[in-house]
């Protein structure tokens, strides 16, 4: 039987493996129609690992569009 | 008086044999064969919901009411353990200021210090009030507390950013990097030009709601204990498993070595899904102590740093044409979430402006960051929409609730607003409603107003264990945990309707990551992730049974069923032909025996029945909408707003407990309260420093404030089960704004509608009427 995995339509496996979200610990199930409902938004509260804050170990935002090994952020696994 | 009002499927549960009974598309009403999926009625399950349940539906109290009410549930700020400390968190006085020295040593020597460490450095920056610098573990909580006051800090204090205005002025100092603002959402469909060509009518406002803390009753917080390499946390948590690889990833040790458990839960509405940093600080400091420690947070704490719903504001123009139909939607938003964190949200929220455009900026501002909280994002859009849908309704003199209708997007099982409208519509008694601005004579204005929510509510990846052992005992351990939800409750209904016994002689185990795993509880996706387990596993537990029985009564398992609080063993198809073997000895057919579910567990011996589930497709579903409606009266000379009555029109899916469904109903209204006329993070404009970190200066409802609240539950049991914990805290506060503004015959665009901003906008429109 497959195992169904976190799902989220920002965070993809390519961001810092320090990065975390509600939704990698809620398993929810994509509602297709809801964006009949309202245009996509990101009401995220990102968090690392690290600091356990929404800053980073480099004092800037946690958010997977700078999350990312290999970025301009040092602090990234 | 039943709440369950019955929904587009009402009687039309899946059946026990769905494989064979499929329900004729053609039977369903025009709403339900426009669903699109997942929103679509299970897919012939193994186990599917039973076409006419014993329990499930029905209205049961919570069983772990009893321990609550008498204080023996014990939650992990009750618990204590053998040579236990206390543990205490230092924390930046200043918003935004830079560590030049930092002297600890009379702390170390302190009576009862048994540990220290600073997490910070001289040189190091704070970027708002209460963020960790420290901590300490000592024999008592004064020892503890007396010693944090001897830690010498010396600061260079910098300028802080504590309101969005301030962080975005062109002049604001550059607090964050690389900004204090991030652009974030932009978006744009249709033809705006031609939308506002094509309005009758245009509403320009500014909206805006304010930053609300979460408040949980029980702070967070845990008590740690090492056994050599491996660490037991009791944690005030949303998540024992997402927990226990938080421990593990923040202290870098195996999750194998960490056990989380949280058997009750006081409250996080989406604000704990970690350890946190005082769950890490509290780990390092037990290790170093070679003692468990207690590492609770206060009420001060809770306000400044454990998360916060963020601010929202939105300068709006929309346009609506002669016919009522809107044409148009033209915004620019912004918020905080405090010191690096987002703050956007749907916007407009669910009505259809064909021709839209909208920008979104995060404002960083030197304060706590946000997190999750209940239904993130939703009751900003939610009241931004309303109120403005409200004004543009008097704009071309419609009824505002017929307006809505007008403007709803397509119906489905997961978009009933336009069948819900006139539901609560009857029972608030809507059509007494007068126009804006109530003409009646004296200071006390009474107002009708109305809203919509949706929400998800989906679930999966649910596992659980189940045991039947030979005296009877049913055990399912499920990694899950109830955070004050009735999660305990349902699943034991769940199981007891699957193997046909009562609520009481089903003992459910939750709240420990050595239970088989189960995910997080947020997103209102618990009940949807875990019921489906529980129908499963105690299904496969009732096989396993079954078989174990067949051979030792000589029947074909197919012969044996669940009867209430039995097994029943049915004659054979051919004992049953009148001229069976039976039949011939007896002259009549034979008939069904039951054995008591006791007798026939006692077949099991010595070794019991157990199995593994797990959550299976076609039991839960996601998409939900409801309704409310408020009504209020206001005294136009001190501005107090007394809500008299909501009405919540709600559904979600197959509804497994009534009484537990409409409670979360009843605490999601109280919240959306509390967001419209109450609850709201002051912070002092100079130093960012918040001025009612308490529950005495930030206001919450009491038992006086709490309106009326009538709950029609909607039932689809075609859908499955889907969660209920969010959605009715979303439309409370654009429902109660709307009252307002109907009693009083003035807009306030902004949350709380605290007397202070009602008096004032009276005295700007010169009055009411």
């Amino acid at each position: 039987m497959d195992t169904p995995k976190p799902s989220s339509p920002l965070v993809n496996e390519h961001h810092c493996n320090n990065l975390r979200h509600k939704g990698m610990y809620v398993m929810s199930v994509p509602d297709p129609d809801e964006f009949k409902f309202y245009d996509r938004y990101d009401a995220t509260a990102y968090w690392c690992t690290c600091t356990q804050k929404a800053l980073g170990p480099d004092g800037l935002s946690v958010h997977p569009t700078t999350c990312k090994p290999g970025g301009q952020r040092g602090c990234c696994e | 008086m039943d709440s369950r009002a019955p929904g587009p499927g009402a009687g039309r549960r899946a059946p026990e044999n769905a494989h064979d009974r499929i329900p004729d598309p053609g039977s369903r009403s025009p709403q339900v064969a426009e669903v699109q999926a997942p929103a679509r009625p299970p897919q012939h399950p193994k186990y599917p919901w039973p076409e006419k349940p014993r329990l499930i539906g029905t209205r049961i109290s919570r069983l772990d009411g009893p321990l609550k009410v008498s204080g023996r549930a014990k939650y992990s700020y009750d618990i204590a353990r053998p040579g236990m400390l206390y543990g205490r968190i230092l924390r930046s006085p200043h918003a935004h200021a830079r560590l030049k020295s930092i002297d600890a040593a009379a702390a170390e020597k302190a009576p009862g210090v048994k540990a220290l460490l600073i997490t910070i450095k001289p040189g190091d920056k704070i970027l708002y009030p209460g963020e960790e610098i420290g901590a300490l573990a000592a024999a008592t909580e004064q020892q503890a507390a007396d010693a944090l006051r001897l830690i010498k800090l010396e600061w260079d204090v910098l300028p802080a950013l504590a309101t969005v205005e301030q962080a975005m002025r062109p002049e604001a100092p550059q607090v964050f990097t690389p900004a204090n603002t991030r652009r974030g959402t932009a978006q744009e469909d249709g033809d705006l030009a031609a939308g506002f060509t094509a309005a009758a009518h245009i509403v320009e406002g500014t909206y805006s709601t304010q930053v609300q803390t979460h408040t949980s009753l029980e702070t967070h917080g845990s008590v740690c204990e090492w056994n050599g390499d491996n660490l037991t946390a009791w944690v005030s948590t949303q998540a024992v498993h997402g927990t226990r690889e938080g421990f593990a990833a923040g202290l870098k040790i195996p999750q194998a070595n960490v056990r989380v458990i949280t058997e009750f839960m006081g409250g996080g509405f989406g604000s704990k899904f970690g350890p946190d940093i005082q769950g890490l600080l509290c780990a390092r400091v037990a290790k170093a102590a070679n003692a468990p420690v207690k590492m609770m947070l206060d009420r001060k704490e809770e306000h400044l740093v454990t998360g916060n719903r963020p601010s929202a504001f939105a300068r709006v123009r929309a346009g609506v044409a002669a016919d009522g139909k809107l044409t148009a939607f033209d915004a620019q938003t912004w918020g905080t979430g405090g010191a690096g964190a987002g703050s956007d949200y749907p916007l407009p929220y669910i009505y259809t402006f064909p021709n839209r455009r909208r920008t979104h900026t995060d404002v960083y501002i030197n304060a706590g960051q946000q997190r999750a909280m209940r239904a993130p994002g939703h009751p900003q859009g939610c009241f931004v929409t309303e109120v403005l849908m409200d004004e543009l309704a008097d704009r071309i003199r419609m009824d505002p609730m017929e307006f809505r209708i007008r403007n709803l997007p397509a119906p489905g099982p997961n978009a009933m607003w336009a069948k819900y409208f006139p539901m609560g519509a009857e029972r608030i008694n809507w059509k007494s409603r007068h126009v804006t601005g109530d003409p009646a004579p004296g200071p006390i204005k009474r107002g009708l107003g109305c809203s919509a929510n949706r929400w998800g509510g989906a679930g999966q990846g649910a596992r659980a264990h189940c045991e039947i052992t030979a005296d009877g005992s049913v055990v399912m351990r499920c990694g899950t945990q109830d955070i004050g939800t009735g999660n305990r409750t349902i699943m034991a209904m769940v199981v007891a309707e699957t193997l046909g016994l009562e609520v009481s002689q089903v003992t459910i185990e939750i709240g420990d990551s050595n239970h088989p795993f189960a995910p997080g509880s947020g997103g209102s996706t618990t009940a949807a992730a875990v019921m489906p387990a529980m129908r499963v596993t105690a299904g496969k537990a009732r096989d396993a049974l079954f078989e174990r029985m067949a051979p030792q009564l000589g029947v074909p398992i197919e012969q044996i069923s669940i009867g209430v609080g039995t097994v029943v063993v049915s004659p054979s198809t051919r004992d049953s032909l009148p001229d069976g073997p039976a039949a011939a000895r007896s002259g009549q057919p034979p008939a069904s025996r039951s054995i008591s579910w006791r007798d026939a567990c006692r077949l099991l011996g010595t070794v019991p029945v157990s199995v593994d589930g797990q959550w299976e497709r076609g039991l839960s579903a996601g998409g939900t909408s409801g309704v409310q409606f408020a009504e209020v009266e206001v005294d136009i000379e001190t501005g107090i707003t007394k809500v008299k009555k909501i009405v919540c029109v709600q559904d979600c899916g197959l509804i497994v407990d009534l009484k537990t469904a409409e409670t979360q109903c009843y605490g999601g209204i109280i919240s959306g309260l509390n967001y419209a006329v109450f609850e709201e993070r002051i912070l002092d404009r100079n130093t960012a420093n918040m001025v009612n970190p308490n529950m005495e200066w930030y206001h919450m409802a009491g038992p006086s404030d709490i309106p009326e609240i009538d709950v029609v539950l909607v039932d689809q049991p075609e859908r499955g089960v889907i969660g209920i914990g969010e959605p009715p805290a979303v439309a409370t506060a654009a429902a109660v704004a709307n009252a307002i503004r109907n009693a009083t015959g003035v807009t306030l665009r902004s949350i709380p509608i605290t007397p202070d901003k009602l008096l004032a906008e009276l005295q700007r429109a010169g009055g009411t009427n």
